[in-house]
């Protein structure tokens, strides 16, 4: 396959492949290995690693460490992917729209896109949740809120470029509709960068959501590793391991997903197809 | 006629005396920076008891007294009293010469006015405090005459400047209390001026020059900074940017580790006026927790030890009656109710449910309900963490929400919106001030802060609470209590987890913060930092 050929020549992306299967692997099997719900107060408080059965150590009140960490990755990789997915929906909306018909909508549009732009996104992220009070759906909402513009921008820029092209202006003349040139003819053309940075957008969702969660807006009820670390961080000096784990998880996580967005530009943009 | 009579002026001179009696001579000027946790909604000591007000508002406001670690009454704004023979008339001796922060006098007139219009109406615990006054006169400026409809000793203990801060008549009357300018710009005749208030940051009081105790404050300044984050409240205290920082803002596991440290020092002085306790208000009024099997199963699930070995390592006491044990001093504590194990009692919580016709569903679940915290840092979100663990057994199962202040407290005590919410209340030095304000019917006030949410309303307890206010003999007083206590042990329109210890963590070249029985509650007048 051409597309694996270019990827894996990018040995770093096959490595965050690697890593990301691997943690795929471990949400999917969370349930399996600690069946038991992640929050349960599984034995002796503040055990280190290794001691007491626990495998990474427990917390102030006796949680499993590891066991948060399992459960952990299923709530950072469901946000992450739940968030990016609905972003890159309503980007790819706006920009289609702005780039095709420009003008008076694009120029709406992009106002309404820059608007989103000039707030910080991680404040704009805890205002947000803040006031929708935290649940699973709030954080993805908001996540998904600040991050859309990006995507926005760069569908509405490839939509500018391709609407002129003659393969376009051939379908007009074929009497095609709006829609289905934008859906079926513009929109496969400048899936590769959508592609590319959706993935990126994975990452920084994931680590929206753990800073929401450390800064105790997560969703109380749900185990994730800004939990855990926020829960962690006033025993940093007692007990290292109640933290360092789940930081360790997240930095691979978000390490392994930026190597492999990397590895799929070089794959899919044809400009790098020389970079070695 | 025999008067208990006391004069203030020469004890309160023996009192700056004994405060003087460090070793060393105190330095003046100087800012104190210490932590205020978390930011009040107001400053509005009149209005509400809410913890963070009280670290600010008594520097700021007076009362009549102050009192001594050992609660023995320090005459503040009033410089002696009388109690006559049939204990129904109290007659405070006021200070001359006293201004208030904006030049005006302090007059009996601003004593009446405060109790009479502001406390007695819209303060948490001044309708209690102060139920038996039934008029104040003021015979002349610096005269105010309590005339009560029953003995009231409890009530001397109430007077302090945090309890029942003495507000300015002319810059309140002919307004609503609870809607006053005064709530965000406090007006006093205390120790330090209100000078700014950065949302966010942090509170700055100036020293009050015309201060009525000669020579003090010896702080020029003193600065309550806002820090959310626990650790960076412990960082700051370990690098002196803050001094103090006392009611937990400094976490225990960070407390203990200080006190080792050179440099520091913990203590529990100066919250004897406060005696804490943790608890977890139901709501009464609608289901689940309606029915008192249920409120019981609930108490007998909590591993009160567990919580405070491993959330306020080894800090506390477990709860074994409405009433803290602190009481028993005064023999109103009664020992060896039910429904207060130390150790969870799972079984014995399951058959109260089953008893009860309280049943499981499909997936073991008897009952739902959302679980509400006192956002007053990580131990409380720990706790709440630990209630979901440890009432799932049971079949109660819960869910946590987290909110802020003024949202917190309005949905508990306002909108009454809340099924079962953790709180911490102070029971104070007696229990008509602060326990009866949990159980009894006059206590359902909407809108009050920390008074009965419950909604709880039991006739045979509500007479037996009035009869414990007015009784002086201590026998009868005792018995009367332990009714009170049977009843709310079977009831528990309230759980009690824990008699609290508080830590105060401070700076060691700050001196004199513990002089008086209010610690961080108390004015700071005397507060001095080493050079």
């Amino acid at each position: 396959m051409a597309f694996w050929k270019l990827f894996a020549r990018n040995r770093g992306a096959v490595i965050g492949l690697v890593i990301l299967v691997l943690i795929t692997v471990m949400a999917a099997t969370a349930g399996l290995f600690f069946p038991q719900d992640p929050f349960s107060l599984a034995g002796q408080p503040m055990s280190p690693p290794g001691e007491n059965g626990f495998l990474l150590g427990s917390d102030s009140l006796g949680r499993d460490v590891a066991a948060g960490i399992a459960h952990g990755a299923k709530t950072s990789l469901l946000i992450g992917l739940l968030a990016t997915l609905v972003a890159v929906f309503v980007g790819i909306v706006m920009g289609a729209l702005a780039g095709y018909y420009g003008g008076f909508i694009d120029n709406l549009l992009m106002r309404l896109t820059e608007m989103f732009q000039t707030i910080p996104s991680f404040i704009f992220a805890i205002l947000l949740v803040a006031i929708m009070k935290p649940s699973i759906e709030s954080i993805v909402i908001a996540i998904a809120v600040v991050s859309w513009p990006a995507v926005a921008r760069l569908v509405r820029g490839e939509f500018l470029s391709l609407r002129n092209r003659e393969f376009v202006q051939a379908c007009h003349t074929l009497g095609m509709s709006d829609l289905r040139i934008m859906l079926g003819e513009i929109l496969p053309n400048c899936l590769s960068p959508v592609i590319v940075i959706g993935s990126l957008m994975v990452a920084t969702a994931i680590l929206i959501e753990s800073g929401l969660a450390f800064l105790g807006l997560g969703d109380p009820n749900i185990m994730s590793w800004g939990f855990q670390i926020g829960a962690g961080r006033t025993l940093l000096r007692s007990a290292w391991w109640v933290c360092t784990f789940p930081g360790i998880a997240i930095l691979l996580t978000v390490l392994a997903i930026n190597l492999v967005g990397e590895g799929m530009n070089d794959a899919l943009n044809p400009r790098l197809r020389e970079r070695s | 006629m025999n008067f208990r009579t006391w004069v203030g002026a020469a004890l309160c001179a023996a009192g700056l005396a004994a405060g003087a009696g460090s070793a060393t001579a105190q330095t003046a000027g100087g800012t104190l920076v210490y932590i205020v946790q978390p930011e009040p909604p107001s400053l509005a000591s009149f209005l509400s008891t809410s913890g963070p007000i009280g670290l600010v508002a008594p520097k700021i406001y007076d009362g009549l007294f102050d009192y001594d670690n050992d609660l023995n009454i320090v005459p503040a704004l009033a410089e002696s009293y009388e109690v006559s023979d049939d204990g129904k008339t109290v007659t405070f001796k006021l200070r001359e010469g006293v201004t208030w922060h904006d030049g005006a006098p302090f007059t009996s007139a601003d004593v009446q006015f405060t109790v009479m219009e502001v406390l007695k109406k819209v303060h948490p615990r001044g309708p209690n405090s102060f139920r038996e006054v039934m008029s104040i006169d003021t015979p002349d400026d610096y005269t105010a005459v309590f005339n009560l409809e029953n003995p009231a000793p409890y009530m001397l203990r109430a007077l302090s400047g945090y309890e029942s801060p003495i507000v300015p008549k002319h810059l309140l009357e002919g307004q609503d209390p609870r809607n006053s300018d005064l709530a965000t710009n406090p007006v006093g005749t205390g120790a330090y001026k209100f000078t700014e208030w950065r949302k966010g940051q942090y509170v700055r009081l100036d020293k009050n020059e015309n201060y009525w105790k000669d020579g003090l404050p010896y702080l020029d300044r003193i600065v309550g900074r806002f820090i959310p984050d626990a650790s960076t409240r412990t960082a700051a205290m370990e690098n002196s940017e803050v001094m103090y920082g006392a009611y937990g803002a400094i976490p225990n596991i960070d407390a203990v580790r200080l006190r080792d440290m050179d440099g520091f020092s913990v203590t529990t002085d100066g919250y004897s006026m406060i005696n804490p306790m943790a608890l977890i208000e139901f709501n009464t009024k609608e289901s689940p927790f309606d029915q008192a099997a249920i409120r019981q199963a609930v108490s007998l699930a909590i591993d009160r030890e567990f919580l405070i070995e491993n959330i306020w390592f080894g800090y506390g006491k477990p709860a074994t009656s409405a009433l803290s044990t602190n009481f028993s001093a005064t023999g109103l504590y009664k020992a060896g109710l039910p429904n207060y194990p130390a150790n969870a009692d799972v079984d014995a919580a399951i058959k109260v449910l089953e008893d009860a016709g309280i049943t499981a569903d499909g997936d073991g679940v008897r009952a739902r309900a959302v679980l509400d915290l006192i956002p007053y840092g990580e131990d409380w979100r720990r706790a709440g963490e630990y209630m979901k663990q440890a009432l799932a057994p049971i079949g109660i199962e819960l869910d946590l929400r987290y909110e802020d202040v003024p949202t917190w407290l309005k949905r508990v005590y306002a909108d009454y919106d809340f099924q079962i919410n953790v709180n911490y209340f102070y029971q104070l030095p007696d229990p008509v001030l602060g326990v009866h304000r949990h159980y009894g019917s006059d206590q359902i006030r909407q809108g009050t802060h920390f008074v009965n949410s419950s909604r709880y309303s039991n006739p045979e307890l509500d007479a037996l609470l009035a009869a414990g206010a007015q009784e002086a003999d201590a026998a009868k007083r005792s018995e009367i209590y332990g009714q009170i206590q049977e009843i709310l042990a079977e009831d528990m329109p309230v759980v009690n987890l824990f008699e609290m210890q508080f830590l105060t963590v401070y700076n060691d070249k700050l001196k004199d913060h513990a002089t008086s029985a209010l610690g961080a509650y108390g004015p700071f007048e005397r507060v001095w930092i080493e050079e």
